[in-house]
């Protein structure tokens, strides 16, 4: 694998958004830089880090629940030459928000994806296995890492189990 | 006439009970001894943690991190912590940034004997379990006299760490170290040099640098196929003291193979690790200095954060841990907490490295990626 020269955060940020006009690029502090992608292009994005970047780590994809069906997607990779960290978000929409995937290029990406979906109802076009990864089947379509997902006590009686009873405001008694 | 076994395929679950699959399975498809699929399933210690997060406050959170895996407590929980400080602003003092690294560094010593055991263990060598693992005995009575638990440690709070060191504590640190450097050596050259354990790990598991950081794999199996990516060299947190000494970051370059690694490459490269731990722990000790453990205003500054976003990584034991944290104005809990544990990867990328190897090499293509199911399934 050849070395390199490092590119510094705020020049490729600059070469993505001349490659692809429709791409923000924001370099901050610590060694960041934050791009935010128009959801057809986070292919593009991704497959520009994988050809620049010989040495391009891929860390994690996960989402975010913003309410009101708005989702945020947050791809983030790391360069070891460079020093820097590549958050790259996508903004999302609707109740069921679709992206394509980024699996082909960074198969390390694969089980990141397959969980989003199974916990934000994010879908991944062209995923190739998007079975349940943690959850178990009761779940499969309840989505529970998005907000609207009740964790109360409301759903023991969903789940047909009697709740558990209040605790005794007096002592002395049993029954 | 017999049917010829290469004829059909079998399918072959390997886990959840068998001894070696402590909590996780994967089905493997075989043609005559050779696997040809593998699929590892997760999920059977899922015990949602991100949206357990979303319930706790900022000092409760580390609490649940460390529980992800027990082995390298110090380091699980401190993405948290270290995201958390961010978001705070948060100032450490110099004794507790010191004292936080010397107890990571003692934990990864920990989690490796562990490992190392276990791992020996899986390869039929039982001798070589029970002998690092009443070493690590030692690390576990260090843990407990300075916190009172063996593995639950909650070491690190936002702004410091919640137990001052005693002398009695850098006693039983020291007595731990000694009897490491003294009984290592021995022990690793008798593993290494064993007919046995070369011929079931050479060659196994054998995939090249650029294949690795695809799959996302991090740590010890990065650095056995050469390359120095350590995050306490590359991304020195201010909040920790790896950059107060001089110390190296051990990568292990095989001869036979440049720039690929084997099950026993990542080997030899976890011993060094080792060593590496203790060099850094005997440099940082005399640098302790003396103060307060903790910033007196943490405590009512990790009460309510302000809204923020935040990026905590670790180098622990096992590769890159990271935790993003997402909060709302003046909350007391997170919005969002995303947890990567390096062997969601690593146990992600035995799909790709299995097939082709025979059934009895699949445990050693998995042991020398060191996966711990807490970290997948969180």
């Amino acid at each position: 694998m050849s070395e390199g020269a490092p590119i510094s955060a705020a020049t490729f940020g600059r070469q993505i958004v001349n490659k692809f006009p429709g791409v923000e690029c924001i370099p901050k502090e610590d060694g960041i830089l934050e791009c935010i992608v128009p959801a057809d292009k986070i292919r593009d994005v991704v497959g520009m880090i994988d050809e620049e970047i010989h040495d391009a780590f891929p860390e994690s994809v996960f989402g975010v629940d913003l309410q009101e069906d708005k989702y945020e997607l947050i791809y983030i990779f790391w360069s070891r030459t460079n020093r820097t960290q590549y958050h790259l978000r996508v903004s999302l929409e609707g109740s069921n928000p679709e992206v394509e995937t980024v699996c082909d290029i960074f198969p390390g990406m694969e089980w990141h994806e397959r969980e989003t979906h199974e916990m934000f109802g994010i879908g991944f076009k062209g995923h190739p296995d998007l079975r349940l990864l943690l959850l178990p089947e009761e779940l499969e379509g309840k989505f529970p890492l998005r907000k609207s997902f009740v964790t109360n006590r409301a759903r023991l009686e969903e789940a047909d189990r009697t709740p558990a009873k209040p605790n005794a405001t007096e002592g002395g008694a049993s029954d | 006439m017999s049917p010829d076994i290469l004829d059909e395929t079998t399918e072959v679950w390997f886990g959840p009970q068998h001894v070696s699959a402590h909590g996780w399975a994967a089905k493997l498809t075989l043609v005559g001894d050779y696997v040809v699929e593998c699929d590892p399933n997760a999920g059977y210690f899922h015990r949602s943690a991100e949206k357990c997060l979303e319930f706790r406050n900022f000092r409760q959170g580390s609490l649940i991190m460390e529980r992800l895996c027990m082995l390298e407590a110090f380091l699980a929980e401190y993405p948290y912590i270290q995201a958390v400080e961010k978001i705070a602003e948060l100032e450490v003092p110099e004794r507790a940034k010191v004292m936080r690294t010397i107890m990571m560094e003692a934990s990864r010593i920990h989690s490796l004997q562990f490992w190392w055991g276990q791992f020996s263990a899986e390869l039929g060598l039982f001798a070589m379990l029970l002998w690092p693992w009443v070493d690590r005995e030692f690390f576990l009575d260090t843990f407990e006299e300075l916190s009172g638990s063996r593995h639950a440690v909650s070491y690190s709070t936002p702004g410091g760490v919640r137990y001052d060191f005693n002398d009695k504590v850098l006693r039983k640190l020291d007595i731990a170290l000694e009897r490491f450097e003294d009984r290592m050596p021995m022990m690793r050259d008798m593993l290494m040099g064993s007919p046995t354990f070369r011929a079931r790990t050479e060659g196994i598991g054998q995939y090249t640098l650029k294949q690795g950081l695809k799959f996302g794999l991090s740590g010890p199996p990065i650095k056995a196929c050469g390359l120095p990516m350590d995050l306490r060299k590359d991304a020195p947190d201010p909040n920790l003291a790896y950059d107060m000494i001089d110390w190296e970051v051990p990568v292990t370059e095989s001869k036979e193979h440049p720039g690929e690694s084997d099950a026993y490459d990542r080997m030899v490269q976890r011993f060094k690790e080792m060593e590496t731990s203790v060099e850094i722990i005997r440099k940082l000790l005399p640098l302790v200095p003396e103060g307060p453990i903790i910033d007196s205003k943490a405590r009512a500054k990790a009460n309510r954060l302000p809204e923020g976003e935040a990026y905590g990584r670790v180098e622990g034991t096992r590769g890159i841990s990271t935790l993003w944290l997402k909060t709302t104005d003046k909350a007391q809990t997170p919005y969002r907490a995303k947890i990567r544990g390096p062997c969601f990867n690593s146990y992600y990328s035995l799909k790709h490295l299995v097939p082709g190897a025979k059934f009895a090499d699949f445990i050693v293509v998995f042991g020398s990626l060191d996966p711990y199911p807490g970290w997948w399934d969180r």
